[in-house]
């Protein structure tokens, strides 16, 4: 019943992408994959699965129970139909497009058995088979008539999952099961599987660039790195005592280690004692879209230099507050007030000097067609600033003065974020708003952005306003820390105080996200 | 640094920059058409000329290679003669209805608000109307010649310019860089012209080209109609249409204007895909 | 991203029950705005109205009479279009100058071809052009998919009435397969008739449908679903019949393209074909300014076109769930 890969290649159109893997996986134990953006382990993934993109394919072997996979052939449907689904299985990162929006759940679910069995079953079968499904996932009967969209991601999430597994397969993997999650639906699915699998002895290669993710969930590990295995070993000992500087970069980068040990990229500052007068106050701004409110009378306070953190999970309404102090949406109620003087809602009535915004797109958020060079000239010429400035932006941002020539296409994420953290200073606002600003980076690339932004505040004595959905991030660089909830501050303080003494219930869920312990058991209350 | 080698491991996606061989041979007839235009009614200036006694020659009579119609006016001198008529009002229907396409839709996607909606509900009922019978109707009943039929087919073609540009730049305006655009407090006008509009001209040129397409389509349909061009005058459609007649006798009446009018809508098509491919890429991701 | 999210499915989110009614009342708005800029084509015809109105007949002053009671010439202008107006929707279309016949009968008499042909032709196109854009997607770069490419370039490239004039002249006259013109003598002569009008039909609108179909194929067999759908054993055929579930919404939202070719092309085609058709009967009567026919063909094709749209608006409620889901959410 053991999973062995021999020497699995992939190969590319340039090369040579994912060097030979050897690896062997026992009924019921868990290999995980650990690796940043362009490490390899999709393409490994999909090589296991035959679903290779056009112009990539494996060599080596893969055997699930002494059966061996076709994995030479990928793109090769009649060869891997008998294997697909029976002996292997892949669940995706995002459930919102991993299942067709236009159909039922439960026939989705029902599509997997009666593929996994070769015939059609009675309405009646069917039905029980799918309500069978849901129930192992810990979900009601009644889910089986609903389409995707009226679940929430963590319901849809499991429903993926009892479609991947309703044939039973001896193998999952599990890429990147739970980054598109919010943090307090991400211990209950890998939770979930665990228990499936330990069930089932399931044999799983959960594939993930989050260490928390790995730690205490999987047997043996592989860090990946250039489509090379850098380090391997049992989970435990590797995470204890990495022996490859990479696998130590990774963890010494990785926020929740960070949390854990307490570490910090930015010194806190004297705590935000109120002597000084705050660069910014926002009084019970409030906001709402069409029935719903986003914002519900939400205070904040900022003092000059300090960085204040503000965490929630998608739809708290911290996006939305960011937006509103930017003047890029406009407040129902409330004041801003910025230096003493009070804003009125809405662009018209800001200036470019006041504050400016990095958001969390690196790849929208620099017009494609122009060059860095006129990105950063035409953010200079509105503070009336030379674009011979130029190269002395890029320098403070650590770039090199020749990327000026280059267009966005041409740099990676991190590089493209540090531009835009550039263009944002070009016009020396007085505070800097960073809206998830690291989010969609590689944990290494996210650690060089955050302490860019420390020494930044530190240079410029810039005020920041740093938002994120990670506890653990906002740990490492803001002084203080507002946690929103449905709209509402539910807590706000210095940051080492909530999170060592966190008061409110939601901050407590929080808090044991950022630190990736083993939530609430909270099944079915989705 | 760990940040450079983000790019080289991306998967590259290599794409032949070569001319491909169907694009190359496109562009040529393009350009063979583009000289017939020019120098056409130069080089044939007698093409509309009558001559009873050769009436209806078949092709390979001596003379006239490609024979004659009922009027004795040789196919081959009218097709060249009539390639100017044929091409200069698809293209200016074509940069007409684009112009507005740009100014309207831009404005539409950008500002929205009630300009928008008067500009979508403008579209709207012109997309009502078929445009091969709104041309029909009006420039039957109105009459008018050519230049009517132009101006006419700028108004028609202009809706689906408006929403192509429109549905484009309310894409582009969602994105982050405008926000940070408006961050830096530009003005509207630069937003609009030198940030959103650059990221749509893809779209735009490539719809430009199929519409110079649909306009030689339409000219010639109209032709056929008997509507548009004026009886006499040297051009593709009015050909086909005189031709008809006489069919069965000499086919090339028909079949050479046609397969004119086929063809370089074809390479006109060809050339638009393949520079709408071109102009996308310059800004893609590397991803 | 998911802030954005939710915000836009907050704005998708209104009541079902008002969105139908919005489209409705729209359709109904373009309607009369069109339905004025069609009264005023008589006004808008160089030289006289009474003149335009009895077109190339001769004049006397009962005729002229009878022009001027018709049209209630010597009412202010808003009766005239008033009553116009209501003669369209009761019924009564007026005189035909040029047949000489009420227009509701001219049109009556002809539209049983016009609607056969575009139905042959609409049901030849889809049921050729789906599969054939489905299959170009699935084997995209293929061979089939460099054919279907090419067909659909040549179908919208070459006019209508092009493709018209060579099928007539090899399998009518060269291969003397097909009836050359007319409408023939109803039943089965009259389906003769109209394979070839209707084959030069489907091309054009096969070459749109292809184009829709491979570009929203193309789209959905990328996306994870599919991939997912895949790595469980799911039968390729299956698969296929997904994405295309999913490819239907964006292919039904493009009927109207499909429905603004298919009215000029069925009059190029009667035409080309010599059809006793509508189509026919329009471009007749334009060339004659036989203005209450073009009047009241224009207006109607406009009804039937608004009324297309709607349906397919619906259907595209019908086949989104998202959508449907507020239906339920609001009643």
């Amino acid at each position: 019943m053991t999973v062995l890969l021999s020497a699995l290649t992939v190969l590319g159109p340039s090369g040579t992408m994912v060097e030979p893997i050897d690896a062997e996986i026992a009924p019921g134990a868990t290999l995980a994959l650990i690796g940043e953006s362009g490490s390899g382990k999709t393409l490994t993934a999909k090589s296991i699965v035959g679903l290779l993109p056009r112009g990539f394919r494996a060599t080596g072997a893969v055997s699930v129970a002494g059966q061996d996979l076709p994995v030479t052939r990928a793109g090769d449907d009649a060869a891997w139909r008998r294997a697909r689904g029976r002996s292997v299985s892949l669940l995706l990162q995002d459930p919102f497009t991993s299942l067709t929006p236009v159909h039922r759940c439960g026939d989705q679910i029902a599509w997997t058995i009666e593929a996994a069995q070769g015939r059609r079953l009675t309405r009646g079968a069917r039905r029980k088979a799918v309500e069978e499904r849901l129930a192992e996932v810990n979900l009601p009967a009644r889910v089986a008539d609903a389409f995707p969209h009226e679940l929430s991601g963590g319901m849809r999430q499991r429903v993926a999952i009892a479609a991947a597994l309703a044939s039973d397969p001896q193998l999952l993997i599990a890429d990147e099961p739970t980054t598109a999650l919010d943090a307090s639906n991400q211990a209950e699915i890998l939770d979930l599987l665990r228990r499936i699998q330990l069930e089932r002895r399931l044999s799983v290669i959960l594939i993930s660039h989050d260490l928390g993710v790995v730690r205490g969930r999987t047997d043996q590990v592989l860090v990946m790195r250039d489509g090379k295995v850098v380090e391997r070993g049992a989970t435990a000992a590797v995470l204890a005592a990495p022996e490859h500087p990479y696998t130590r970069a990774l963890i010494e980068a990785d926020p929740v280690v960070a949390a854990r040990t307490g570490a910090r990229i930015a010194e806190e500052s004297a705590d935000g004692s109120a002597e000084v007068e705050a660069l910014l106050v926002c009084e019970r701004v409030t906001k709402a879209f069409g029935a719903r409110t986003v914002l519900d009378a939400v205070d904040l306070s900022i003092a000059p230099g300090a960085i204040v953190g503000i965490v929630g999970e998608s739809g708290s309404g911290k996006s939305t507050l960011a937006r509103c102090i930017a003047g890029l949406e406009r407040e129902d109620a409330g004041s801003i007030v910025l230096g003493g003087a009070a804003l009125a809602a809405g662009r018209a009535s800001r200036t470019p000097g006041q504050m400016q915004i990095v958001f969390q797109d690196p790849y929208s958020s620099l017009n494609p067609m122009m060059s860095i060079g006129a990105i950063l000239a035409e953010a200079l010429g509105v503070a009336g600033r030379e674009a011979s400035e130029v190269p002395t932006m890029l320098e403070m941002v650590g770039l090199p003065a020749e990327f000026a020539r280059k267009r966005p296409a041409e740099l990676s994420g991190g590089q493209r974020q540090r531009v835009a953290i550039a263009r944002a200073l070009a016009p020396e606002p007085r505070l800097l708003i960073c809206d998830e600003s690291v989010s969609a980076l590689d944990v290494s690339v996210q650690a060089d952005i955050l302490a860019l932004l420390a020494r930044l505040r530190d240079e410029l004595g810039i005020a920041i306003l740093f938002i994120s959905h990670d506890l653990a991030v906002v740990r490492m660089i803001a002084d203080t820390v507002t946690v929103m909830w449905d709209g509402r501050v539910v807590e706000a303080g210095p940051c080492h105080e909530v999170l060592e003494h966190p008061a409110h219930e939601y901050t407590r869920l929080l808090v044991a996200a950022a630190m990736r312990e083993n939530a609430v058991p909270a099944d079915g209350k989705d | 640094m760990s940040d450079i080698r983000v790019i080289g491991v991306a998967p590259v996606r290599r794409r032949r920059r070569r001319l491909p061989i169907g694009v190359a041979i496109a562009l040529g007839v393009l350009a063979l058409a583009v000289l017939a235009a020019a120098f056409g009614k130069l080089i044939f200036p007698d093409a509309m000329h009558q001559d009873i006694l050769a009436s209806t020659l078949p092709p390979g009579s001596p003379g006239h290679p490609l024979g004659t119609d009922e009027l004795g006016r040789d196919i081959l001198q009218m097709a060249v003669a009539g390639t100017a008529s044929a091409l200069v009002g698809p293209v200016i229907v074509a940069i007409g209805s684009m112009l507005l396409g740009v100014v309207m839709g831009t404005l539409a996607g950008y500002e929205r608000g009630w300009l928008d909606t008067l500009i979508s509900r403008w579209t709207d009922l012109l997309l009502a109307v078929p445009v091969l019978l709104a041309a029909i109707v009006v420039s039957g009943v109105m009459g008018g010649g050519y230049w009517v039929t132009v101006a006419l087919l700028i108004v028609l073609f202009s809706p689906s310019d408006i929403r192509i540009v429109r549905a484009g730049v309310l894409e582009q305006s969602a994105r982050p860089y405008i926000e940070a655009a408006q961050m830096l407090s530009l003005s509207r006008w630069r937003v609009m012209f030198r940030h959103i509009l650059p990221n749509v001209t893809s779209l735009v040129v490539t719809n430009m080209m199929l519409n110079v397409a649909f306009a030689l389509v339409a000219f010639s349909s109209l032709s056929f109609l008997g509507v548009g061009v004026a009886p006499g005058t040297a051009d593709w459609g009015r050909q086909l249409t005189d031709g008809r007649a006489i069919m069965f006798q000499n086919p090339a009446a028909v079949f050479v204007p046609a397969l004119l009018i086929v063809a370089v809508a074809v390479c006109v098509n060809l050339v638009g895909d393949w520079i709408g491919q071109r102009l996308s890429q310059v800004g893609e991701e590397v991803r | 991203m998911s802030i954005a999210d939710t915000r836009a499915r907050a704005s998708r989110l209104r009541p079902l029950g008002r969105m139908v009614a919005v489209r409705v009342l729209g359709v109904l708005g373009v309607l009369f705005v069109l339905s004025i800029l069609v009264f005023a084509m008589m006004y808008l015809a160089p030289g006289d109205i009474v003149k335009n109105l009895l077109g190339n007949r001769p004049t006397n002053p009962d005729v002229i009479a009878a022009v001027r009671e018709q049209y209630r010439l010597d009412d202010p202008v808003v009766i005239q279009y008033l009553s116009w107006l209501k003669g369209f929707v009761t019924g009564d279309l007026g005189m035909s100058i040029r047949l000489q016949q009420p227009v509701a009968d001219a049109i009556g008499d002809r539209v049983g071809i016009t609607l056969a042909l575009c139905l042959l032709a609409f049901v030849v196109a889809v049921i050729s052009a789906v599969p054939l854009g489905v299959r170009s997607a699935v084997k995209a770069g293929g061979w089939v998919d460099r054919t279907g490419n090419a067909m659909s370039i040549l179908g919208l490239s070459a006019p209508t009435f092009a493709v018209g004039l060579l099928l007539l002249y090899v399998f009518a006259y060269y291969l003397p397969i097909f009836p050359v013109y007319g409408g023939g003598d109803g039943g089965v002569d009259t389906l003769r008739h109209l394979v070839l009008p209707a084959v030069t039909l489907a091309l054009g609108l096969g070459a749109i449908i292809v184009k829709l179909t491979r570009t929203a194929m193309l789209r959905e067999l990328e996306s994870d679903y599919v991939t997912f759908a895949r790595s469980r054993g799911l039968g390729e055929r299956l698969v296929r019949r997904i994405a295309l579930r999913n490819a239907a919404i964006p292919i039904v939202t493009g009927a109207s393209l499909v429905l603004t070719f298919l009215v000029g092309g069925t009059v190029l085609a009667e035409t080309t074909y010599a059809l006793p058709g509508l189509g026919t009967l329009l471009q007749d009567s334009v060339l004659f300014k036989d203005i209450a026919v073009v009047q009241s063909l224009t207006l109607l094709v406009a009804v039937v076109i608004a009324a297309i749209a709607l349906i397919a608006d619906l259907t595209y409620i019908l086949l989104d769930p998202r959508v449907r889901r507020q239906m339920g959410a609001a009643s």
